[in-house]
């Protein structure tokens, strides 16, 4: 459903960068561009809050039941790397055109149909890791914040490798919830379990090394499962 | 034994001889008696002037019998000249002559000397023929005399006779079937000798002594037979190298039928070792049967086959047994003390009757069997041993578990270290050295880990371990033989036990020391406190993380500058320098700074007393003495909030102004917490004395707590990371990239102290965290430095 309230006819936007922008775009590319681009920027209007002049989560969650996916779809958190949008919960303009030109959606039936490819997009292994990293950053959500806590973590995990890992995913989610020594992940222990679970024999982990420069948590996670089978 | 018979070697004598008597020289043809035949009966003649006396052994029953036409070997006969002659020689057999001769001269007629005649000899037409059956009848004689001899009987012919048929045989080109009869007719005699041997005896030394006799009855009669058939031996048998000798031919008869009538044999061998197996239970045997008998059987060239090899499994079973009994019903020192004896035994035995090469195997059997194959069972009972000794010492022992036996009442401290020394010794014998040392090994970290690990004991812990090293330097001395393999394992394993336990055997070593350099310590002399230190060096220099001691004895030192406490400056100062040989000058570099302040606080004070600012500013009856400390020198004092009295601050300030006047550039800071006010209120007088020297406040600071002490260790541990740290930020800034198992390799390397790869990789986990490193892009087992 639309949010009725926020529904633009015209494509003026109330700030004037934005309109600098629009010439941008209309002066770069042909007419049947220009009308697609005037097309998206529609369509953000109508999820887009008024006032912040982004989409904000509650605009997010209508987008969902449109497109009539859960908003905790993890197609979602694809669509949101593809728009590379930096803050979780929110979508500005230059993100949702960006996002929304490259599947070249301008109407939501299309951005529904675009969903599938861009999953296939996503998960082909060399953007994998991209979009992999672009989820652990996607969840930082305070200022300076480096890490994310456990219980986040573990949700994350499960978003986005628990349909290629899963049992990998299942057992170091419940290490992560056992173990004590570990409050929060970085970025370098999340990198580094992708790494393990695309190099590492499961489940008898025979070729992991822990002399070598895995990341100690994983070190920890290895000999806890070791201990666990016999 | 055998007895000898006495041979000539008569044409050797003769030639050498200058004879006038023409019938005992060779070359020249005896004028005295004429000749009416060729060469072959000057040779007779020859063979008849070689009669010989002999003296024969009465018990044999062969006598001589002397009516003969030399009444001078009569006289001759009846002198009982013989040697000694070795049965199995050939050669070189030398005679008792005077009789040869006396007969020889006696035959002598004494011819006045006639004018030359001439001689003509004139050739027989034909050759002389032997007469019939010569051969027949020669033998006849000799076969009775063999017969004789060996029935022990009489034999009506004279050896002289005998010779002659032997001579006459061989030189008729008779001697091929002179030897064939020979050895038939020995061999009839032989056997059936052996044979009556067969069901004889059932005591088995009686049986034995029979064969004893028969075997000595064989040699006297063989070399009797050998005797009068010489000539046989000296020409045919030499000519004919498939033949034997007849002493050797008699052997080789004497050993086919000893082994075919084998029941003979095998019940010798078993007599013997039967009476060997008696001897070895303590029983007298007859050590001469033995001899003669194992001798015997060297003669036969069957010792090695027929005895040794069952002689030896014989010993392996008999001490096989033997050492597992005694095992069982021994303690250990007994039990080698026995060994000990055995192997003496056993090698006497060869020195007495059994054959020289069987000493080798014999005494290997006996090793094998009684030590190598006990080896674990000794080891596991001699850690007694052990324990006695230690606990001789009243060291703990606590964490061995094994039952003591009985019989550790009374313990001589010199009887357990020889019983070592046997173990050592024995064991050596059999390659066992390296059970030793490794049972050693475990002993000392076992034992030192009861040491270490007991926190109830903690306070006794550097006492122990010093005796603990001690008495084992003890034992490699007196029981290891100083074995320097074994020297090395005691330091392993001290090295082992004594940093089983992170950073509190430093942290006693150090206290130990305070206490030992500390003043109070009455009785103690210098010499004492020098090789007290040295020891406790030994200790220090098995520790793991010395900057744990480094800073605890730190701590310890500045307490007792500050508080004039040192028992002995000198003794300081040498301990001083043993950590630095020890540690290198890095390590004492701090030490010996603080010792400077120390000296050059004591001329600071004076110059203050005569300063200005103290003479005008401070008022009278005020001592005040002030140490001034360069820090980076001395610990680190928590900053403490202690209000003095107003006068003190004033007096600091005083000391303060005369101080910066004479170095400037300086910055005092006045350490509270370590300020030590003495108060001395005569009420009476009304005076007030103070004393404001920085020593610690007893108030504040009373004695030094847990919390002190772990926060002492707590700092060398933050220390270690900032170190850490800064090794991986300075490899990574000079190599700008490096893989993480050779940074690993390089922060081991160039860090003091112990560290797991675990803190390291915290570490690194940390600065990438950080951002002074991070992991490459497309290997992620490289590090790159972020500038």
């Amino acid at each position: 459903m639309r949010r009725a309230s926020s529904k633009k006819a015209s494509s003026n936007s109330t700030t004037s960068t934005n309109s600098s922008a629009m010439d941008l775009f209309r002066s770069a590319t042909g007419k049947a561009a220009t009308k697609e681009l005037e097309r998206i920027d529609q369509l953000f209007y109508s999820y887009s809050n008024e006032s912040s002049g982004m989409i904000d989560p509650e605009g997010i969650e209508y987008l969902c039941s449109d497109l009539e996916v859960e908003h905790t779809d993890v197609r979602i958190l694809m669509l949101a790397w593809k728009m590379q949008a930096e803050k979780q919960g929110y979508f500005t303009l230059e993100e949702w055109r960006k996002g929304l030109k490259a599947l070249h959606a301008d109407t939501i039936v299309k951005l529904k149909k675009a969903l599938p490819e861009l999953e296939n997009e996503v998960r082909r292994p060399s953007n994998y890791v991209e979009f992999y990293s672009y989820a652990f950053r996607y969840c930082l959500t305070e200022e300076k914040q480096k890490s994310i806590d456990i219980e986040s973590i573990c949700e994350l995990l499960e978003l986005v490798l628990g349909s290629q890992f899963p049992q990998q995913v299942d057992l170091f989610v419940q290490y992560l919830k056992t173990q004590v020594d570990y409050k929060v992940i970085n970025m370098d222990q999340w990198m580094g379990f992708y790494r393990f679970c695309n190099e590492i024999s499961f489940p008898d982990f025979n070729n992991y090394d822990e002399e070598l420069a895995w990341p100690l948590i994983l070190d920890n996670f290895v000999d806890w499962v070791k201990s666990k089978q016999s | 034994s055998v007895t000898p018979l006495s041979m000539s070697q008569p044409s050797n004598n003769n030639r050498k001889r200058s004879s006038t008597s023409s019938s005992s020289s060779y070359t020249s043809p005896p004028s005295s008696t004429t000749t009416t035949g060729g060469p072959h009966f000057s040779l007779m003649k020859k063979a008849k002037s070689q009669a010989v006396s002999c003296s024969f052994d009465n018990k044999n029953g062969f006598q001589l019998d002397n009516n003969n036409n030399n009444n001078n070997i009569n006289s001759a006969s009846q002198d009982p000249s013989s040697m000694i002659v070795d049965p199995t020689e050939n050669d070189a057999v030398r005679a008792s002559s005077a009789g040869g001769f006396t007969a020889n001269l006696g035959r002598k007629k004494a011819t006045p000397p006639q004018p030359a005649k001439k001689l003509v000899i004139k050739l027989l037409k034909a050759k002389p023929t032997l007469p019939t059956n010569f051969e027949e009848n020669t033998w006849a004689v000799l076969k009775t005399a063999i017969s004789s001899i060996f029935l022990k009987q009489p034999d009506p012919c004279d050896l002289e006779k005998l010779y002659q048929a032997v001579n006459d045989l061989c030189l008729h080109k008779m001697g091929g079937s002179l030897y064939q009869r020979i050895e038939k007719e020995c061999e009839s005699h032989i056997s059936s000798a052996l044979q009556s041997l067969v069901g004889q005896s059932e005591d088995l030394v009686v049986f034995l002594s029979l064969v004893h006799k028969t075997w000595q009855d064989f040699c006297d009669q063989m070399l009797m037979i050998r005797g009068i058939a010489l000539y046989l031996d000296r020409t045919y048998v030499k000519q004919t190298p498939s033949v034997r000798s007849l002493w050797d031919m008699g052997l080789q008869l004497f050993r086919k039928h000893l082994s075919l009538a084998s029941e003979v044999e095998h019940k010798t061998v078993f007599g013997l070792l039967k009476m060997i197996e008696s001897e070895r239970l303590g029983e007298a045997v007859d050590r001469t049967l033995l001899s003669h008998l194992l001798k015997m059987f060297t003669a036969l060239g069957i010792y090695p086959e027929s005895f040794e090899k069952p002689f030896l499994e014989c010993t392996s079973e008999f001490y096989a047994a033997e050492g597992v009994k005694y095992m069982q019903h021994s303690d250990v020192p007994d039990y080698l003390k026995h060994v000990e004896v055995r192997l003496h035994e056993e090698h006497d035995r060869c020195l007495l009757y059994l054959d020289a090469s069987t000493r080798k195997p014999l005494v290997a059997t006996a090793e094998r069997q009684l030590l190598e194959l006990h080896i674990t069972a000794i080891l596991d009972k001699a850690w007694i041993l052990l324990i006695f000794i230690f606990k001789f010492h009243n060291i703990n022992t606590i964490g061995f578990s094994q039952p003591l036996t009985s019989g550790f009442t009374m313990l001589m401290d010199g009887n357990r270290t020889q019983d070592l020394r046997r173990m050592y010794t024995l064991f050596s014998r059999v390659n066992a050295l390296e059970s030793l040392r490794h049972a050693l090994s475990s002993y000392i970290r076992k034992t030192g880990q009861g040491i270490v690990t007991d926190e109830e004991k903690d306070k006794d812990m550097v006492y122990s371990l010093l005796e603990f090293k001690a008495s084992l330097d003890k034992i490699w001395e007196e029981s290891f033989s100083k074995n320097d393999v074994f020297c090395n394992t005691i330091k392993e394993a001290f090295e082992h036990l004594i940093n089983l336990r992170q950073n509190r055997p430093a942290e006693l070593i150090a206290k130990f020391l305070d206490e030992k350099l500390r003043a109070g310590n009455k009785g103690t002399s210098e010499e004492e406190l020098e090789g007290t230190l040295d020891k406790v060096l030994v200790l220090f220099r098995f520790i793991q993380g010395k900057d744990v001691f480094e800073a605890f004895y730190k701590k310890d030192l500045a307490k007792r500058l500050l508080l004039g406490k040192s028992a002995s400056i000198d003794a300081e100062k040498s301990m001083i320098s043993k950590l630095k040989t020890e540690c290198g000058s890095q390590f004492t570099n701090k030490l010996e700074g603080m010792f400077k302040d120390i000296e050059l606080s004591k001329e600071i004070n004076e110059s203050f007393k005569q300063s200005s600012q103290a003479r005008t500013k401070l008022p009278s009856g005020i001592e005040m003495s002030v140490h001034v400390l360069t820090t980076g020198y001395w610990p680190t004092y928590p900053p403490m909030d202690v209000r003095l009295p107003h006068e003190l601050n004033v007096y600091q300030d005083i000391f303060k102004e005369f101080y910066l006047s004479k170095y400037s550039g300086r910055r005092l800071m006045w350490q509270n917490s370590l300020g030590h006010c003495v108060l001395k209120a005569e009420f009476a007088k009304g005076k007030k004395e103070l004393a404001v020297s920085l020593f610690q406040v007893n108030a504040i600071q009373l004695k030094e707590t847990v919390e002190e002490n772990a926060s002492t260790t707590e700092r060398v541990f933050q220390d270690r990371q900032y170190q850490v740290d800064a090794a991986i930020v300075r490899i990574m800034k000079t190599r700008k990239m490096l893989s993480h198992t050779l940074l690993i390799t390089e922060l081991f390397q160039q860090l003091k102290f112990p560290i797991k790869p675990v803190d390291l990789k915290k570490r690194i986990e940390s600065l990438i965290d950080r951002e002074y490193l991070e992991r490459d892009k497309s290997n992620p087992q490289i590090y790159n430095y972020l500038a």
